[in-house]
């Protein structure tokens, strides 16, 4: 059963999925849930449900991770000081211009929309990942999740038979996991990290599929008997059953994770470089629906050899990040995914002795195409050096309800953790519409 | 519940507990009676009495019926579980179910406090309270454990981690709680505040509390005042600064300096100390060398102490009411699957409790009795309404948990789950002879030992706490975990059951052995069919997937 974000029906407010789900089972009528009820019966029509699934949407984040320089990518500064030896160029979108690194992406901006305000003032790559990823700043007693297990839990669906959360680590990142803090594991990212298939995805092989299935039949029989008339805190006792119940469908979806499967054309067009083809299962999970999958690019912190360092990972991102856009549209999935590019921070203005460009969250860039996004904008400007924020100063607080409000989340939507209502965009931060459609 | 005070109506409703409960409640309109001061229960009621007055009361203002009481396998295997961190063993199990002893139950709840499971199990629990979730370097549980096998009370635990002596061999562990958020006062005041006191003041950081009017930002500051001269040297020896305070900014901004104060308000004023500036310049010095030299000598212990006089204010008659309300209201929670006062870091005049007489009692019965937290653990097991059975029965309505008339439905730790299904793996006949002699003591040890690995593979439950499909999958195809819980040899269950030839008795045994009880006609027939089908596949084959889906059932998976 989904839960839609689209303009089929308004979230329920303050009705959990779980409240609304059993209740629903129970046939209850109670009439807090009529709205909820219209959507199982919309359901029922197969044509219907096949064009919400359609309208399910995703997020990809391409995450550059040790910082990618705004100054080589989305906010070039020529013939200044802190501009360094590339040049900008112009992109199919009069008037906006990318570093020349960037050449495949100046030839497709008509989707995306770059952000050149971000000012986020935490400047140490622990501290600005845990930023950047949760939308906030950490705070006693409370652990935040990030974007992906908030968005899993927001667009998944409890009886999912793929992923909620997808996060490929290159093993340079610097091992950060991903949290889904309060959230729990329910809504724990899937983490790929030594091979490109998740662990304990296979069946053994000293296990034939009828005993595999036929265990979990035994097993499905105990629980159904144990939890008549029994009712648990959060519900737990039904996380414990919609857990073993997802393990056959996830382990279905292990194809996903092979691109062996894709023709030889496609698998082309990516290209062989690991952060493409993570690209390409990206885009195969989207397909079957995972609502959120990050792929991390490494290593972009260049304090010494900037410039080198751009020209290699730039190219691979312009790349793996313009073919990813297009195979997006090609399949019609464009329009209700949306493809992030984002770090813990950007670099320095200033050129450092070692032609190195050091950690800088006082003024940096990042790029959203897809759904919900006003595309062919900019939105913030640097000063000439790129010194400071000239206009449109924006925090990470803005960007996730920005994200949200371009997926159709209600950016203002609480949870309530104990008794305390967490809004789940940084307290008092609104959205960019700008750059929304 | 909460206007229930008088003496009168606590002796009437009790009289009419003992009717029906269809009679008709209107008779016990109480709004109206005055209400004494504190009219609680009489201070020598044994703890159990004193939990089934109150709770009986609050079923009948909610009328609500309480669920029956759990069988007498359901009973050992809740206490198990709670007392002992494990599931009973087979043998456990039968001796208690077959016993007709008047005093079976109490004489269970002495076995099980005075067993060597107990110490390890109330240790685990605190440490999951206390440190758990931080870097530590073990010597922290080993502290735990010698103080729960002493019986050490609260409030000496709480003054240990506070403010033990570097220097005192015994004490030293304990400031492991505050060495590991030291760099954060923060989580000094908050964690603090919340594991001891029951209040979670973060809230009141940056503006005064937008719920609770107990709580300003004066408060939070002079909370964290307490422990904002608090430092780790280079040697990761805890010290405290001489001087240094707090300056903040109020949401009007004005600006203040922190003052001590305890969350009931109470203030501790400094005494004043005139120094020039070169004191001032040498205590400084003094600290950056303590906090960069590892050769430093031992740092100076300071002679106003803010942590020791929290401590002091923390345990003093007039203010001890939160740290008393707060143990025994997470030792309840843990017991009973919700605090009376729920969430229990949210202990203040916005969320009162479901039974505030009960919690007061309680408390007052803690703190006159020395903080002794196994005589409250002994008291609460012993209660009728914690036998209450976890399944709601009949139609209408289910009671709402603040009620406490259904037993609660409770994930196992991480370390619950790893022992039971280790002790539900082993061949039932040679654990249990185990549990019943002297031998235990070590196997139990050893039994920590092996269930910590799996332990760290399963989540820990925090709030919202949900079980993921990456536990599910664990349990389907990780390899490891297959051959150990499945192995076939003769110390290990699918070892035992391979030798019993007779089916009915083969799932009999796998029954009593991981879900401690036997199983209903109808379990029986379908396990007979299932392995009918899989024998053909290989009866061991057919016998280790059938053991399988036991211990992978939420029956095993919860305490209910």
């Amino acid at each position: 059963m989904a839960r839609f974000r689209s303009e089929l029906c308004r979230p329920a407010e303050h009705v959990s999925r779980r409240g609304f789900l059993s209740a629903a089972a129970a046939g209850a009528t109670a009439a807090g849930f009529a709205q909820d009820m219209t959507v199982l019966d919309v359901l029922k029509n197969p044509s219907l449900a096949a064009e919400i699934k359609k309208q399910q949407k995703h997020v990809i984040l391409l995450w550059l991770a040790g910082g990618a320089s705004q100054l080589e990518t989305w906010d070039p500064k020529p013939g200044r000081p802190t501009g360094g030896p590339f040049l900008p160029i112009s992109t199919n979108v009069p008037g906006i211009q990318i570093s020349e690194l960037l050449p495949k992406m100046a030839g497709r901006m008509q989707d995306t929309a770059i952000i050149r305000s971000l000012s986020t003032g935490i400047g140490d790559h622990g501290g600005g990942a845990s930023l950047m990823e949760t939308g906030r700043r950490k705070e006693p007693g409370l652990q935040h999740p990030d974007l992906g297990a908030i968005i899993a839990r927001e667009l998944g669906r409890a009886d999912s038979q793929v992923p909620d959360y997808v996060s490929f680590y290159a093993s340079t990142e610097g091992r950060r996991k991903g949290t889904s803090g309060y959230l729990g594991a329910r809504y724990a990212p899937m983490f790929l990290s030594d091979s490109m298939i998740p662990q304990n995805i296979r069946r053994l092989e000293s296990l034939s599929d009828i005993d595999h299935r036929e265990r979990a039949d035994l097993r499905d029989l105990l629980a159904r008997r144990f939890a008549r008339g029994r009712h648990s805190r959060n519900n737990v006792l039904g996380s414990h059953t919609s857990a073993y119940q997802r393990v056959r469908g996830i382990m279905a979806s292990e194809e996903l994770f092979s691109i062996d499967n894709e023709p030889a054309a496609v698998r082309a067009k990516y290209g062989p470089t690991q952060f493409a083809e993570q690209c390409l299962i990206a885009r195969r999970m989207v397909e079957a629906g995972v609502p959120f999958v990050k792929v991390a690019r490494a290593w972009w912190d260049s304090h010494g050899q900037n410039f080198e360092t751009h020209q290699e990972l730039c190219a691979d991102l312009d790349h793996s990040m313009s073919v990813l856009l297009d195979d997006l549209e090609q399949r019609g999935l464009l329009e209700n995914t949306l493809v992030i590019t984002l770090a813990e921070f950007g670099r320095t203005p200033k050129i450092n002795g070692s032609l190195g460009r050091d950690h800088f969250a006082n003024a940096w860039s990042t790029s959203l195409t897809g759904c919900g996004i006003k595309g062919g904008t900019v939105y913030g400007k640097t000063d000439a050096d790129g010194q400071n924020v000239a206009e449109g100063k924006i925090g990470a607080g803005e960007l996730f309800a920005t994200i949200f409000k371009a997926l159709g989340i209600d950016y203002e939507k609480e949870y309530l953790v104990g008794s305390r209502p967490i809004p789940i965009s940084d307290f008092g931060v609104h959205p960019i519409d700008a750059v929304l459609t | 519940m909460r206007s229930c005070r008088s003496i009168l109506v606590s002796f009437l409703v009790s009289f009419l507990a003992t009717l029906p409960f269809a009679l008709p409640v209107t008779l016990l309109v109480v709004g109206s009676v005055p209400v004494a001061a504190a009219e609680l229960l009489p201070a020598d009621r044994p703890i159990n009495e004193a939990i089934d007055h109150y709770l009986q009361l609050g079923w009948v203002e909610a009328k609500v019926k309480p669920s029956p009481q759990v069988s007498g396998a359901g009973l050992i295997r809740r206490m198990t579980l709670d007392l002992a961190g494990r599931i009973p063993t087979v043998g456990e199990t039968r001796a208690f179910v077959d016993s007709s002893s008047p005093t079976r139950w109490t004489g269970l709840a002495d076995r099980l406090l005075e067993s060597p499971d107990f110490a390890y199990h109330h240790r685990n629990q605190l440490d999951l309270l206390l440190l758990a979730t931080k870097k530590s370097d073990g010597e922290f549980r080993k502290y735990l454990l010698t103080a729960a096998r002493e019986n050490r009370s609260w409030d000496v635990l709480f003054r240990q981690m506070m403010t033990g002596r570097e220097e005192n061999s015994d004490e030293k562990p304990a400031l492991a709680f505050l060495k590991a958020r030291a760099g954060s006062l923060d989580d000094l005041t908050n964690d603090t505040s919340v594991l001891f006191f029951g209040v979670n003041v973060s809230c009141a950081k940056c503006h005064d509390h937008p719920l609770v009017d107990d709580w300003t930002q004066d408060h939070f500051y002079g909370m964290a005042l307490f422990f904002t001269r608090t430092y780790l040297t280079k040697k990761n020896t805890l010290a405290e600064k001489p001087t240094g305070g707090i300056k903040f900014k109020t949401t009007s901004g004005e600006e203040k300096q922190a003052r001590f104060m305890f969350l009931t308000g109470t203030e501790v004023s400094e005494p004043k100390v005139e120094l020039s500036a070169e004191q001032r310049k040498a205590m400084a010095a003094e600290v950056k060398r303590q906090m960069k030299d590892a050769k430093a000598p031992v740092a100076k212990v300071p002679g106003f102490s803010p942590r020791a006089k929290l401590v002091e204010l923390a345990l003093g008659a007039d203010d001890r009411r939160f740290f008393s309300r707060a143990i025994v209201n997470r030792i309840w929670l843990r017991l009973m699957g919700r605090g009376i006062v729920d969430p229990p870091d949210q202990l203040h005049s916005a969320n009162p409790p479901s039974h505030p007489d009960l919690l007061d009692w309680l408390a007052r019965d803690l703190a006159t009795r020395g903080y002794d937290l196994k005589r409250l653990i002994r008291g609460i097991v012993l209660s009728d309404s914690y036998a209450i059975s976890s399944r709601h029965v009949g139609e209408g309505e289910v009671p709402g948990a603040e009620t406490f008339a259904v037993g609660s439905v409770r994930v196992l730790t991480p370390r619950q789950y790893a022992l039971s299904l280790l002790v539900a793996t082993s061949n039932p006949d040679r654990v249990s002879l185990e549990a019943v002699s002297g031998g235990w003591a070590k196997r139990r040890e050893q039994l920590e030992g092996e269930a910590g690995g799996l332990a760290g593979k399963i989540e820990l439950p925090g709030d919202n706490f949900q079980v993921s499909v990456d536990e599910a999958l664990l349990f389907s195809n990780n390899d490891q975990l297959q051959a150990s819980l499945l192995k076939d040899s003769a110390d290990r269950l699918v070892g035992s059951l391979k030798s019993i030839g007779d089916r009915r008795r083969l799932i009999d045994r796998a029954f009593e052995a991981t879900l401690s009880r036997s199983p209903d006609t109808d379990e029986v027939v379908e396990f007979e069919v299932f392995l009918t089908k899989r024998e053909k596949a290989g009866r061991l084959s057919a016998i280790r997937q059938m053991v399988w889906a036991l211990l992978t059932s939420p029956e095993l998976r919860f305490n209910y």
